[in-house]
Formats: C-alpha cells, structure tokens, sequence
C-alpha cells in the first residue's frame, strides 16, 4: 500500500453530503468520498480474507436502536459458547453495556466506542483483528451500532450480514430503510411475541423486506421466549 | 501492568542506550495485561477500540481515535484528528494536530507542538514547535 493511499485510509471520514460542499471544492470532495467507499471495501476484503484463511464464520449484526440485536446475541452465544471459541465486537457510540450482557455467555467480548460516529467501518475491525490471534476463534459476530441508516455505507467483511428490525417499529420500519434491506443476507423481525397485543402487520413487513432483495432470508423471532432462535442459527450455518 | 510501564520509563530515561529488543518485549506484555479505564477524560466522546487507559484529567480534542492498545498518562492532551494505536503515552504530554501514532512510546513531559505527523515503531521525546527537531529513535 502506497504512503498516500495509507494515509488516506488512515482518516477515514464519513462526508455526510456532497450538497454541503462549496463549488469550489465540489470535485474534491466528491473523489474523496469515492476514495473513502474505495478503501473502506479495500480494507473489508482484507478482513473477510483474514476470516476466510482461519476458518472463522463471521456475521455483522445491524438494526434499529432497541430491535434486539443484544438480546439474540446473547440467546445465540449461549446456545454455542460450549462447543465455539466465540469473539463479539460491540459497536455503540458509547458504555460497554451491550458487552458486558454479551460476556455473561462466555463470550470474549470487545467494545469499540464510536463516539460520534453512526456506524463501525472496516477500519474499526481491520485494527482489531490486526492485534488478534485469529486462531483462538471459531466465530466472530459484529454488532454495529444501532442504526438503519448508516451501517450501509460501510461493509465490514463478514460471509453474512443480518438485519434486525422488531413489531414494536411498526410495519413500515422495512419500507422506509431499504438500502440496508437490499446489503443483507438474513432479516430478523424480532419481539415476534409481541405481534398480537400491537396489531403489527408482519406479514407487510416480510413481504416488503422480500420486494427490497428478493434473495434475503426472512425469519420471525422472539430473543425474550427464545423462540425460533435454532431456526435462525441453522439460517446462519452454525 | 504498572511493573512494565516502571521499567519502560527507566528504559526510555537514557535516550542514546535504549535497548531496542527490550523495550518490543517490554511493550508486547504490557499490552497482553492493559485493561480498560475511560473514566475522567475531559473531552467530546472521542472514538475507542478496547482497551484505552486513561489515567485521570486527560484532554482529548474531536475526531480522535484512540486503541486498540493506548496508555495515556496523566495530565496529557492529545489534540483534534488524531489516531494512536498500540501506544505509551506518559505523564504530562502534548500531541499535536493530526498526528498518527503506531507502536510508539512518547516519555514524560514531551511536548510536540506542531502538526501532521506519522510515526510507527518509535520512541518520541522533547518539547519542540516543529517536526525537524523532533528527537526520535526507531526499534
């Protein structure tokens, strides 16, 4: 890698909207943007690849604030800490709360706090995984930070990218965030045992998630009973 | 962890006989035991990959990056755009704007007053306003 492209990678900057750029810097900003994607993408395949050559299956968890990536986690850390050597990165902006829940299953466990930024990158992992004996895993699991926006900016070089949107967001939370919809392998709608007392029409939100990609995966799920979580670990190969 | 950052303080205090193998050494298991203190920091929720140990009243400016691996001694301030990873920062130290710490060790009461710099596999010492002057040593 190239001094320049080094230090470019090395301030990876989100540019929120090229709108805001004066005219005369417009250009500028534009192909640093297109340098940020670049290497970001650049930078994920470096991380899959490091996953891929130590046998480690690896998942990047997205979703909305308080759908329940947590929850899941800790219902699937639990149900594969005895048989996996499992590590789980922790995107939030700030606390190791999601964390320390997470390690209670014998997870090992390390929080990246974003401060204030919306969504981990590439970067993030690349410099953890850089310090990291890789042979010590078997799994890796990435929880970003909660958000149905951001995260798709960035792929972070995992095999599988899940989604976790819950009824309590009502029905149209799939509609109005298509992008990260379309990046995703698996769509968990989460809370499922709380359908009947909200009314909320699930069956919008599967159709909707499969009109965005019809490729992705759709499962319903409930991490407080535990339902469909095998169901769901089986979708994810584990 | 504090028994490795007492020897690496006596290690850096000689800067002409720094003992290159030593300190790699030193450093290497100093990290293996560094856990996480992000209490008492003055500063806008910078960016930290665990472990971070701040000692108390440390001033971190915007857009920082912090870890993995980074000691900050007290009373240190690290300015805006600034990244420091697998680093010792001592007691009372200033890093400029924008400046790129990798595998770096920056003794006690340094002040680098100046901007844009990046460096890896170094030890930093001095109070200096520009990069020239800067006193370094690479192992």
């Amino acid at each position: 890698m190239s001094d320049k492209e080094d230090k470019t990678i090395s301030r990876i900057k989100e540019i929120e909207s090229i709108n805001l750029a004066r005219d005369d810097i417009r250009d500028e900003v534009i192909e640093t943007k297109k340098a940020v994607e670049r290497d970001n993408d650049l930078l994920a395949n470096k991380v899959h690849q490091s996953f891929i050559d130590n046998n480690i299956k690896s998942f990047d968890i997205v979703g909305a604030i308080g759908s329940g990536k947590t929850a899941l986690l800790e219902k699937i850390t639990a149900k594969l800490s005895s048989q996996y050597r499992i590590l789980v990165i922790c995107g939030d902006i700030t606390t190791r709360l999601d964390a320390d829940r997470i390690e209670k299953h014998n997870a090992e466990t390390i929080q990246i706090n974003t401060g204030r930024e919306c969504a981990l990158n590439a970067y993030h992992i690349h410099k953890i995984i850089k310090n990291k004996d890789l042979k010590n895993y078997d799994v890796v699991f990435i929880e970003n930070v909660g958000n149905l926006i951001c995260p798709s900016d960035f792929i972070l070089g995992t095999d599988k990218r899940l989604i976790v949107v819950s009824t309590t967001e009502g029905e149209w939370v799939v509609e109005k965030h298509p992008m990260l919809f379309k990046m995703s392998d698996i769509a968990v709608i989460n809370k499922f045992d709380l359908k009947e007392r909200l009314g909320t029409d699930v069956d919008k939100m599967i159709s909707d998630a499969k009109k965005i990609n019809p490729k992705i995966e759709v499962i319903t799920t409930s991490a407080k009973t535990g339902e469909n979580i095998d169901k769901l670990m089986n979708l994810m190969g584990l | 962890m504090k028994e490795e950052l007492v020897k690496i303080e006596e290690l850096i205090r000689n800067f002409d006989d720094i003992d290159k193998s030593d300190i790699k050494e030193l450093m290497q298991r100093f990290f293996t035991k560094l856990s996480n203190r992000l209490e008492n920091y003055v500063g806008d929720y910078p960016t930290f990959i665990e472990p971070v140990y701040l000692e108390d009243n440390v001033k971190i400016g915007d857009d920082v990056l912090l870890g993995p691996n980074v000691y900050i001694g007290a009373n240190s301030e690290i300015q805006d755009y600034v990244e420091i990873s697998n680093t010792i920062i001592f007691n009372n130290v200033k890093i400029g704007e924008n400046f790129k710490l990798e595998n770096c060790v920056v003794a006690k009461n340094s002040s680098l007053n100046f901007k844009n710099l990046n460096m890896k596999n170094s030890v930093l010492i001095g109070t200096t306003n520009s990069k020239d002057e800067l006193q370094s040593m690479e192992f």
